[in-house]
């Protein structure tokens, strides 16, 4: 049980998190946009199109999420097999870095999501106004690019 | 001027000249015609001046058109000819056109009959064989039976259908039936999930004690729809016409792919009647005495010249103003072939309205930047610039999706530009692949840095561009108050913020060149922020609102700081962009070296980068468009603009060309 508060632990521990809740995030995102943009194309399979790059949207949470976890996992020496010696500090450090995308991502997926599908739902009415639709599902994307950002930056200066 | 001149233009004509004049007009497509409706509300002119009511022959070209465009529906489902990515109209002048609609016109209409009359032939068979199904499924269990369906009853008997549910044991309904009515034939003809079939035959008299005797086995009678002949033979003969339909549903699908070589004629017959069409219509929006027709409307002042060869040509009595300040001026957008393309960018957004400037010019140079930023690969920009210069050669495009993929052309050069500054081709994929199939070390450097490797370097070059697209659009904001005699309206709200910023700026950053710079900027950012907080009040009534308006105002600078924030996205996505190519690679070299290892990474490349591009090149296009509405128009610009809309052939398959000059 000691062993498993280690330094290498906890920073794989903040790595899966980052992938695990970005890409819950963006599930339940392109989800939940996917629906709406099935009712809109059972009435207009023309806009199959527009649609798609509308659901496509909140996946990007969950490319963050990996990026970090990816991140995490070249910083560990994960990926060239040989890992690296960690405190327990520097673990927590990275686990704590995890934590801005892990969270955003998980809110901001799901709340993307809905902003896309009510995105959908313009596109249905309105064909011409796609570009405001995928704007007001970008505002939101604004909080999950922030928070890959604390969490690059961070990462980026915690030393090994 | 990026916005046209609008000229407003009045016209009074004959009658007698009023359809070549408005096919003449048509073919300039210059001018914005406005509906007269509602126009004439005075009594006293009612009677005299009325709008042509037309509406019978409009509604007549609709149906033609309706029935043009079946035809090329049907045709188009069952023609095997790859159909093109964009539709690009054939180019030909107005006389061939007319020459060659009268040539083919009677051979055109046949075939439009033809495909027309196929076409609603398949859906009648259709659903004729559909009828014919239903039928087959309710006489499917009763095909062994072997008597005629139109044998109900004989002199003394009668047969009796019926179904009871499949628990039923048949033996125990057979005793009880025998019991009931002694006569009875009792016959199980067939069973499935649900229900057992059975066929029964007494004596007439005895008919109603069967079903008494039968009720406690949920015994029920059925009759089965008016035919003749046992089911078998009714199943067989009702298969058969299937069959014949189907052949005649093949026969027909046949002869319209026959059709598809008359398809392009079709096409021209549906943009001619478009064109008739909305002549028509015109006519319809217009005013008109016995005599005379009047219409108002829209042109271009480019456009007057060739406007007023036309009108004197027919003799028209005609006014071409200034719009009033007040008027709702349609919006017409112009700018040099560089700048073209992004005019997408604002007409997404909104057209600018009369007050505003175009602002298309302004964000042009700054979509291009943030657009490569964030995609930054140089391999990506190339693949995307080639993609869309290989639509642009293969295909006639127009209108916004012309626009569109041109400005994703220079988009890609911007890409590719950043890729070489960065360092990034496919991600590292170069480097991977010499280790994993050549085991050599090789890596492309960037030209200036690697944004992996200094974050915070690319995170100030992002702000600082930011900076900059800031403060342009508070400039041009500073041009329209002061192009609006305002003057002091552009130093008070945008001159003082420049201090104060710039100020900030030096006082925080000044330091690392000079300890003056710390100084300056101090004094700046003090002057700047007294400025703003003793005339951001200035329009407020009272001493309370004035100090309110200025505490407000200051507090705006938390505005400014989440506004330059904001494009820490360019650093963010376009490190997305590099890293996800670098988890492709990545993956793809985890079988190592041999052939095995090449070919799956040469696979996991392939897939990983197209995904990697679509979704990436989707993402820079979101946000930079977000940039430039959230943040840049933010600023200054306000839209809402209607755009202009010039009484024009409308036609999706024929280009006519214009004498003199052939691209506008």
């Amino acid at each position: 049980m000691s062993n498993l508060i280690s330094g290498e632990f906890l920073a794989l521990l903040g790595g899966a998190l980052a992938a695990l809740f970005a890409g819950i995030g963006s599930a339940k995102g392109v989800g939940i946009a996917g629906e709406a943009a099935a009712g809109v194309v059972s009435e207009d399979p023309n806009k199959f199109g527009q649609v798609l790059l509308l659901q496509a949207l909140p996946g990007t949470q969950g490319i963050y999420g990996l990026l970090i976890a990816f991140i995490v996992m070249v910083k560990v020496g994960l990926l060239s097999g040989s890992m690296a010696e960690l405190s327990v500090v520097q673990g927590a450090s990275i686990f704590a870095a995890c934590m801005p995308i892990a969270f955003v991502g998980l809110i901001s997926g799901i709340s993307q999501g809905k902003a896309a599908a009510a995105g959908v739902m313009l596109v249905g009415k309105k064909p011409s106004e796609l570009a405001k639709g995928m704007l007001f599902a970008a505002m939101v994307e604004t909080y999950a690019v922030l928070a890959l950002l604390v969490s690059f930056l961070m990462l980026n200066g915690i030393q090994v | 001027m990026a916005v046209v001149e609008m000229r407003k233009l009045t016209v009074i004509g004959l009658n007698s000249s009023r359809f070549s004049f408005i096919r003449e007009l048509m073919h300039l497509g210059v001018v914005e015609i406005n509906s007269q409706e509602g126009v004439v509300n005075d009594e006293e002119w009612m009677p005299d001046i009325f709008r042509t009511s037309n509406s019978a022959d409009v509604s007549r070209l609709e149906a033609d058109i309706a029935r043009v465009s079946t035809a090329l529906e049907a045709i188009g489902k069952y023609d095997s000819a790859k159909k093109p990515l964009f539709l690009s109209r054939k180019e030909m002048d107005r006389a061939t056109f007319a020459d060659y609609m009268d040539q083919v016109k009677t051979e055109t209409e046949r075939n439009v009959d033809a495909a027309v009359m196929a076409y609603k032939g398949i859906a009648d068979s259709q659903t004729e064989i559909n009828r014919l199904r239903t039928l087959i499924t309710g006489l499917k269990p009763w095909e062994k039976l072997d008597i005629p369906l139109e044998e109900k009853e004989t002199e003394f008997a009668c047969v009796i259908l019926g179904v009871a549910p499949v628990k039923t044991d048949t033996g125990k309904l057979i005793t009880a039936a025998l019991e009931g009515a002694p006569s009875a034939v009792v016959e199980e003809i067939s069973a499935d999930k649900q229900q057992r079939y059975y066929s029964v035959i007494c004596l007439k008299e005895e008919r109603d004690k069967l079903f008494e005797a039968l009720r406690p086995f949920n015994f029920g009678a059925i009759a089965l729809s008016e035919q003749n002949g046992t089911p078998a033979e009714i199943i067989k003969h009702h298969e058969k016409t299937i069959s014949e339909l189907e052949t005649g549903i093949v026969e027909k699908q046949k002869k319209l792919a026959e059709l598809s070589p008359a398809r392009p004629n079709i096409e021209y017959l549906y943009d001619n009647l478009v064109m008739r069409r909305d002549g028509e219509r015109i006519i319809g929006d217009m005013l008109n005495t016995e005599a005379v027709f009047y219409f108002d409307g829209w042109m271009p002042r480019a456009a007057q010249p060739e406007v007023e060869d036309l009108l004197k040509k027919y003799e028209c009595y005609y006014n071409i103003e200034e719009p009033a300040p007040d008027e709702d001026v349609p919006v017409l957008l112009n700018n040099n072939s560089l700048v073209t393309p992004f005019e997408a960018v604002t007409g997404m957004y909104s057209l600018p309205s009369r007050s505003d400037i175009d602002p298309t010019k302004f964000l042009a140079p700054f979509y291009f930047i943030f657009f490569g930023m964030m995609l930054s690969d140089a391999a990506y920009g190339i693949i995307l610039s080639l993609g869309c210069a290989v639509l642009l050669k293969k295909y006639k495009l127009e209108g916004t999706t012309f626009r569109m993929i041109k400005m994703f052309f220079f988009c890609g050069i911007s890409t590719f530009i950043w890729g070489l500054l960065f360092g990034g081709w496919f991600g590292d994929f170069f480097t991977v692949a010499a280790k994993t199939i050549f085991n050599k070390d090789f890596v492309i450097e960037p030209l200036w840095f690697n944004p992996l490797n200094e974050p915070m370097r690319l995170l100030v070059v992002s702000l600082i561009l930011g900076a900059i697209h800031l403060f342009t659009g508070m400039a041009i904001q500073a041009y329209m108050h002061i192009r609006d005699g305002h003057p002091l309206d552009a130093l008070f709200d945008i001159g003082l913020w420049y201090v104060l910023l710039i100020g900030i700026v030096m006082f925080g950053f000044g330091g690392s060149v000079s300890a003056g710079l710390t100084n300056v900027g101090k004094i700046m950012a003090i002057v700047g922020a007294v400025g703003i907080l003793l005339t951001g009040g200035r329009k407020n009534k009272g001493i309370f609102g004035k100090i309110k308006g200025g505490l407000g105002s200051l507090y705006g600078i938390t505005s400014y700081l989440s506004d330059v924030l904001s494009y820490s996205r360019l650093l963010a996505l376009g490190l997305a962009t590099g890293v996800v190519a670098q988890v492709i690679n990545m993956l793809g070299s985890l079988a190592g070296g041999g052939v095995g290892g090449t070919i799956l990474l040469l696979v996991v490349f392939l897939f990983g980068t197209i995904f990697n591009i679509a979704i990436n090149a989707l993402g820079a296009f979101v946000h930079s468009c977000r940039l430039q509405y959230v943040e840049f128009f933010g600023k200054f610009y306000t839209g809402g603009g209607r755009p202009f809309v010039p009484f024009e052939r409308k036609t999706k398959y024929i280009k006519i060309l214009k004498e003199g000059k052939n691209n506008e």
